[in-house]
């Protein structure tokens, strides 16, 4: 019997309303950021999410968090429904789940000492003395790599990596289970890249964390993760083990993600395939009930249907 | 764009009547009433006779009522200090110096502002522009009854070229009319200077001189078509405040303008006059940024035409 | 484990203070206001005598000479030190003022940027109609209501100051709210009242220095304007704008009793003005034009 998963997400659904035009001929328009979305991150796993801009992977992350309110669906951390919770029983929830964001630099309050950002998280919570707050934090500055003496400086004085690496720390310093991290290496230089997810990955290890990784770089998804599912308009059309999804990808925009990705052989590179959001919309895969490793009831529209085992990809049933 | 207009107007009204509200209160929670005060206290059976004829003697609320009523309909009552002719004549009457020396003052300062803060522009970080921007915040900061009181020790002081007060002949009106056209000439100083070099340092006049336009061209046509929506909307809200007449500059000057009867009006507790000179006031400025707002959103293509989202 | 690190970085203070010095006009402006607030401060050092003392009555309404430095007023008092008693009424209440227009625009706009919404809309109603009432008209009927007095001259001042200062941080704060480190405050489960006291109101520590400075001058004109139509300060208590009225009706053969007084409000409103801007630019200079 496994235990429950450490974060799982049913049916969510967010819709944003848009304005277009001007005056009295606006129209208002509800954009679906996020549609039909079901995600399992299980206990000490990394879930990588990935998709281009605008596919709804970062709403998806801030449904999760509960930074944005869902239209439907719902939140279940630990096995505990979240969703509707008010905001002083939703603060114990809080400790369990923490966010690293792509932008480092407004990310860390410019008015406050790294030390003084790293323990923010304990005091919010009220967990120990000043005094030992700040100690726990200077001892977690050095668990991401920081010297304990950077506590009394300022975010301004930091490069980009270090500015991620005590977010980071100010994310982990309660203990939580899971881990949202939307795109933190995207703003990096390549080398502080893989600084950053080395760090990431021994933490999980040593901590046993479950990690969403949301990010649109593939390469790094692939050395980091160990599930990948794949964002396109607000709905997941795939997700898969990591080596699955780059080896096996059933559907057509996964492979066309996969082609973006620059290849250094220009023989391969005349293999590569681009359709356009109209075409990969039309393409949705349509299968028979026998290639389905797992039957379900046809539908006339299109759902997510496990084709190999822990694989599921959005199709047609015939 | 009509939401927008009818939102705006809507909003205004609201404002408007409660200003009303809020006035109408302060006014009569003045001590002593129009009659109290004066060299020859009434005795109180005629005061009280007086009092009831005015309808004063009313609780507050009726007495506003009555009063807004009458102001729908345009009739703002008569005048406590010359019951002889209705408020409304007395403003009509007392309005002309304001509107001459205002209006002339804001005419005459706005092109010349303008043409300050052109040169301050083109000529920038040599000593026109220094001199220009100084002139420029000098006539923001100094009060205008300071620049008054500076403009007659001077002028009628010392030099003893014109007068110092009164207004019955055009030459008297030299002075005010200086006075009143610092604050447009200081406020267009600035805009024009500081809106001309936003759009002189854009990439797309650089573009105009590569192609070989002259420069007369290039300011005329296009740099200065672009900085005008800004200093078109602050027009009409400046004229406003400067053709209603300065309190200060009528009481130096003793000019007898609305301010000074605004004065007046407050030492003498005269009540429909007040109100209606504020009421005007209010509703004028709410006027003047109703348009102001609609103008600037008409004129500025981006929002008139809308722009692309992302 | 890294290295300890070796050197420090500049601050953001240290680059607003290159700006600052940079501007000459408010280094000056400066200067001046300091000069003018020590004299303010030390002012029974350096004048003869009270400033309502009727003392030099028999040299009434003398010029300006060795003894008398700006002469004597019309009632017998030496000009000097009513001008120089006059610079403490005038930054007092300029002081004053403007700490009472931070006191309510700070919440004020904190709230509003904060909360949006409906909370924004009403505040924002209720500073439209503080803007389309003439502030000195509104004012001067205040300042009768209340027949005067010092507090109620700088509450009156504060009412038509807090205006700015309101806006320049429901301004900022609108820009903070999005950026990430509030965000993860939320998601640690930061209440709303902590977000703002602890983040939000810290980061708008520029725009509510530059509104303060700001607000200074506004004050002091207004009650200047006031004790000039003689509803401000009442007399004997030195006030510029009173003297400036009193100058008035002497100033064809005693000149000293209109320049001095006129001359110092424009010098002192000038030298705070200048650098308010200064400071504006400096601090941040995106916010010129507001």
């Amino acid at each position: 019997m496994t235990a429950a998963p450490a974060l799982e997400l049913r049916s969510l659904n967010k819709s944003f309303m848009l304005r277009s035009g001007t005056g009295w001929r606006a129209r208002h328009v509800a954009h679906p950021a996020v549609r039909n979305v079901n995600l399992i991150l299980p206990r000490n796993q990394i879930l990588g999410l990935v998709g281009e801009s605008g596919s709804g992977k970062t709403t998806t992350g801030m449904l999760a968090l509960r930074l944005t309110e869902p239209d439907s669906g719902q939140v279940i951390v630990d096995g505990t429904d979240i969703t509707r919770l008010d905001h002083a029983a939703l603060k114990p929830f809080r400790r369990k789940m923490q966010v690293v964001f792509q932008d480092s630099y407004s990310a860390l309050d410019p008015m406050f000492t790294l030390a003084q950002i790293v323990a923010e998280p304990l005091h919010i919570h009220q967990i120990g003395t000043a005094r030992e707050q700040t100690e726990q934090a200077l001892h977690w500055l050095g668990r991401v790599g920081l010297h304990r003496s950077y506590g009394g400086r300022y975010p301004h004085e930091l490069s980009g990596g270090q500015r991620q690496r005590v977010a980071i720390a100010r994310a982990l310093i309660l203990r939580p289970d899971v881990l949202v991290a939307d795109e933190p290496t995207s703003a990096l230089d390549v080398s502080v890249k893989a600084q950053i997810i080395n760090l990431l990955q021994d933490l999980q290890a040593e901590m046993g964390l479950s990690i969403l990784f949301i990010s649109h770089d593939l390469s790094v998804v692939r050395s980091l993760t160990d599930t990948v599912a794949v964002m396109f308009n607000g709905r997941i059309v795939e997700q898969a083990p990591t080596e699955a999804i780059f080896t096996d990808p059933r559907h057509p925009y996964t492979r066309s993600l996969l082609d973006a990705i620059p290849v250094l052989n220009p023989r391969d590179r005349r293999l590569r395939q681009f359709a356009s959001r109209e075409e990969l919309e039309a393409a949705t895969p349509r299968l028979r009930h026998a290639d389905l490793h797992v039957p379900v009831t046809p539908s006339a529209m299109a759902q997510l249907v496990t084709v190999a085992p822990d694989h599921l990809v959005e199709a047609l049933v015939a | 764009m009509t939401g927008f207009i009818l939102r705006r107007l809507a909003s205004i009204t609201v404002t408007f009547f409660i200003v009303s509200v809020i006035i109408f209160v302060m006014m009569h929670s003045i001590e002593g009433g129009p009659f109290d005060a004066g060299d020859m206290p009434m005795p109180p059976a005629v005061r009280d006779r007086i009092m009831a004829q005015y309808g004063l003697d009313q609780p507050m609320y009726v007495q506003y009522f009555k009063y807004m009523w009458g102001v729908l309909q345009l009739d703002f009552g008569v005048p406590f200090q010359s019951p002889g002719e209705t408020v409304l004549e007395l403003i009509g009457r007392a309005w002309v110096p304001s509107l001459v020396l205002g209006g002339l003052g804001v005419l005459i300062g706005t092109p010349l502002g303008i043409l300050l803060g052109m040169a301050a522009a083109l000529r920038r970080n040599t000593w026109v522009d220094y001199l220009a921007s100084a002139v420029a915040t000098l006539g923001l900061t100094i009060p205008v009854f300071v620049t008054s009181m500076i403009l007659i020790l001077v002028f009628a002081v010392w030099l003893d070229w014109s007068y110092a007060s009164g207004w019955s002949e055009p030459q008297k009106w030299v002075l005010p009319i200086v006075a009143y056209a610092t604050i447009p000439m200081a406020t267009y100083a600035r805009y024009t200077r500081s809106a001309m070099l936003d759009t002189l340092n854009k990439p797309f006049v650089t573009v105009l001189r590569a192609k070989g336009l002259s420069e007369r061209k290039i300011i005329f046509q296009h740099v200065l078509r672009n900085s005008a929506i800004p200093m078109v909307t602050v027009f009409l809200p400046m004229f406003i405040g400067t053709a209603t007449g300065s309190i200060f500059v009528e009481a130096m000057f003793r000019v007898p303008g609305l301010g000074a009867y605004f004065v007046s009006s407050i030492r003498t507790r005269d009540y429909p006059l007040e109100m209606a000179l504020m009421l005007m006031l209010t509703v004028m400025f709410c006027l003047a940024y109703l348009i102001s707002d609609i103008l600037y959103a008409w004129l500025n293509p981006r929002i008139r035409f809308g722009g692309r989202r992302k | 484990m890294t290295t300890a690190p070796v050197y420090r970085q500049r601050s953001p203070l240290w680059f607003a203070w290159r700006r600052f010095t940079a501007n000459k006009a408010a280094v000056v402006a400066g200067a001046v206001l300091a000069i003018i607030m020590i004299m303010a401060i030390i002012a029974p050092l350096i004048t003869k005598a009270p400033p309502n003392a009727q003392t030099f009555l028999a040299d009434n309404l003398a010029p300006p000479s060795a003894t008398y430095w700006f002469g004597v007023d019309d009632l017998g008092r030496d000009f000097f030190t009513r001008i120089v008693y006059g610079a403490r009424v005038s930054l007092t209440i300029g002081f004053a003022a403007a700490i009472f227009s931070v006191l309510i625009g700070l919440p004020l706009g904190a709230l509003a940027g904060y909360y949006e919404g409906r909370t924004d809309w009403m505040i924002m109603r209720v500073i439209e109609i503080f803007s389309v009432v003439p502030p000195l008209l509104a004012a001067m009927l205040l300042g009768a209501l209340t027949q005067g007095g010092f507090l109620t001259i700088v509450l009156i001042a504060a009412l038509f100051g807090w205006v700015q200062v309101c806006l320049l941080v429901r301004a900022q704060v609108k820009a903070f709210k999005e950026k990430e480190f509030v965000r993860a405050a939320q998601a640690l489960g930061a209440s709303p009242g902590y977000v703002i006291r602890r983040h939000l109101i810290p980061n708008s520590i520029s725009p509510i220095i530059v509104g303060f400075v700001l607000a200074i001058p506004l004050a002091m004109m207004l009650e200047a304007s006031l004790s000039f139509l003689g509803i401000g300060v009442p007399p004997p208590t030195p006030s510029w704008g009173q003297m400036i009225n009193t100058g008035m009706s002497f100033m064809y053969f005693y000149w000293h009793m209109a320049v001095f007084p006129t001359a110092a409000l424009a010098i002192t409103v000038l030298a705070t003005t200048l650098f308010g801007d200064g400071l504006r630019d400096a601090l941040d200079p995106t916010l010129k034009g507001r």
